[in-house]
């Protein structure tokens, strides 16, 4: 997430190997710069995404119509809608975003959207806002907006927020939209951190069912992108399981054990999805790392 | 446990069950569905022979065929797993309801067990819940693998990740008042399907929130830290005693409540005394049941083949 008013924090988005980066009008910008901020989004496109990343941009509730003119270009692959609390505000971002893109040149209905949900309203109408239209790719909560809708200042011990990200993953993954998150406290605490604690929260994230991690700081991407990639040795029980399973199935059934566990049908499906993600983390890794030696190549001539 | 398995199937009535949950899903490979489901029939009275009651766990995408197959008398539920709604379960249920006709099995008898599974299943948990009468009983325990691999996370780690899960099915089936499966979060960092400790703390902790019916388990080496657990031990019965003798003292003095050892005695912790007492008597009695039915077995055996000279 990069503030598009930071000039410095822009132009080296790129480096930080940052799946996609979120150029933002938003929290991230003074009331007083929204419109310089807006006029510096179309220039800032192609440099960020000249490691590979993806660019998205945050919009402003309150200037939606400025905002997404200023933001809806070739080469940006979708928007952040803060404060979404109905279908109706989906509907009518998609809408504008529609004529955008035929005015623009863009494939009608590539803009994704990403609603972030600010509000016990948004929590509680997840379902309707997140299937309202097919351009919702991705929806996350942003907690410490939430927490001042419900009036509450957080302990860093109780998370507050159980059922709300837990609402988040489930209603998300039934919508087959992916939710977006990190775990408490570090979900409602952005800034520096250390590697440890940002990784252990990460990959906590992950095993709540996120699919994916806003960075409020560049130190955040490594340990999230670790966190995000299935380790060797991950790779290689699950290469077991397989194995196992597979001779389990051979020799007449279907339920095998394995050092003390239990390995049956939705183990070895399960097996089969890390050992898949492995090797996709793999290829976009790849694709990255060849776009930054295209950069430094660039560079040096 | 998977029913081509022979031997689990055949000793599975000497392991103190409450019930067995004979398996035609994912523990059978796909190429023996067939074969397994022409073995339920005759598993039904096997297992049930040490007064267990008999479970058939049947497949999400064959539910014709395999309701057919396992639609017998002495079948006590169907476990259906992967619900993700509720016309689902009104399919089964019509389905029962004509085998239930057709075999001389007494209307209603089959219950239905709903396993949520997926992120579609948990966000529709009231209508499925509610979907039919034979659902009489609804939660979510299942070891999870299933809504692991959905939700696409790991199992095996050190915080409850099921809490929204958990919650929502117990609201469903609280409202509609069905019995609960519910379980507490006992972290199983292992993966261990085997461990007796660990299933007697899941059990106890289980039975601490108030939760009568388990979900089962994987391997018989948990089955008596499960009965164990869920049973309330002696010290709590005895305290049950003793919180109703003092509470009969209260009744007499006409107040509401009353201070005995720095506890409060009042009509809630009487009636939570009365629960208790009930609870332990009701396990007692299954303990009876059981033991006398593996004592009518064990005789029958007996007689049938008698000991070889």
């Amino acid at each position: 997430m990069v503030p598009l008013t930071d000039a410095g924090m822009v132009s080296q988005a790129w480096r930080h190997d940052a799946d996609a980066i979120t150029l933002d009008l938003e929290d991230g910008v003074d009331a007083a710069r929204k419109a310089e901020a807006r006029g510096l989004v179309k220039k800032a496109i192609v440099p960020t995404a000249k490691s590979a990343a993806e660019v998205f941009v945050r919009v402003n509730k309150s200037f939606l119509q400025a905002d997404l003119e200023a933001a809806v270009w070739p080469g940006v692959c979708g928007v952040m809608l803060p404060q979404v609390e109905s279908a109706a505000e989906v509907l009518e971002a998609a809408e504008i975003v529609a004529t955008l893109e035929r005015q623009r040149g863009i494939v009608a209905g590539s803009l994704q959207f990403i609603p972030l949900l600010e509000s016990a309203r948004g929590v509680w109408d997840i379902r309707s806002i997140i299937t309202a239209s097919s351009r919702v790719t991705q929806v996350g909560l942003d907690e410490s907006d939430l927490a001042g809708d419900l009036g509450i200042n957080p302990l860093p011990d109780h998370d507050p927020f159980v059922y709300a990200r837990g609402r988040l993953v489930i209603e998300a993954i039934a919508a087959k939209v992916n939710p977006i998150g990190m775990a408490y406290p570090l979900s409602l605490r952005s800034g520096v951190a250390p590697e440890s604690e940002i990784h252990a929260l990460a990959t906590k994230a992950r095993n709540l069912g996120m699919k994916g991690v806003i960075c409020p700081h560049p130190g955040w991407v490594a340990p999230v992108n670790a966190a995000f990639t299935p380790t060797a040795e991950l790779v290689a029980w699950n290469k077991r399981v397989r194995e196992a399973f597979a001779a389990g199935v051979a020799a007449g059934t279907a339920a095998v054990p394995l050092d003390g566990r239990m390995i049956d049908v939705p183990v070895d499906e399960w097996a089969i999805v890390v050992i898949a993600t492995a090797e996709a983390c793999a290829a976009r890794d790849a694709e990255k790392h060849a776009a930054l030696n295209r950069q430094h190549k660039c560079t040096a001539q | 446990m998977p029913v081509v398995t022979a031997r689990f199937v055949d000793h599975a009535w000497r392991r103190g069950c409450d019930f067995v949950i004979l398996d035609l899903e994912d523990s059978v490979p796909r190429h023996l569905k067939a074969y397994a489901r022409g073995l339920i029939e005759d598993a039904i009275p096997n297992v049930s022979k040490g007064g267990a009651e008999a479970f058939t766990r049947i497949n999400h995408d064959s539910v014709q065929a395999d309701l057919e197959a396992v639609v017998w008398p002495g079948l006590a539920k169907v476990a259906y797993p992967k619900t993700e709604h509720a016309e689902e379960v009104r399919l089964l249920d019509t389905i029962i309801t004509r085998l239930e006709r057709e075999r001389g099995i007494r209307p209603g008898t089959v219950e239905i067990g709903p396993n949520i599974e997926t992120a579609v299943g948990v966000a529709n948990v009231f209508e499925i819940a509610a979907a039919s009468p034979r659902v009489r009983e609804f939660g979510a325990t299942t070891g999870g693998y299933d809504l692991s691999r959905d939700l696409g996370v790991e199992m095996f780690v050190d915080f409850d990740q099921f809490v929204y899960v958990k919650g929502e099915s117990e609201l469903a089936a609280r409202t509609l008042g069905l019995r609960v499966r519910g379980a507490p979060f006992v972290a199983n960092t292992t993966g261990s399907v085997s461990d007796p400790d660990r299933a007697f703390r899941q059990a106890e902790a289980a039975r601490r929130c108030g939760f009568r019916v388990s979900g089962g388990g994987l391997n018989p080496a948990t089955v008596d830290s499960q009965n164990l657990g869920y049973t309330p031990p002696d010290e709590d019965v005895c305290d049950a005693h003793w919180v109703l003798e003092q509470y009969q003292r209260l009744e007499a003095t006409g107040e509401a409540w009353l201070e005995v050892e720095s506890r409060v005695i009042d009509r809630y912790e009487a009636a939570r005394a009365r629960d208790t007492l009930e609870w332990a008597a009701l396990c007692a009695e299954r303990n009876r049941e059981k033991a006398e039915a593996v004592a009518r077995t064990t005789a029958a055996m007996a007689e049938q083949a008698p000991p070889q000279k």
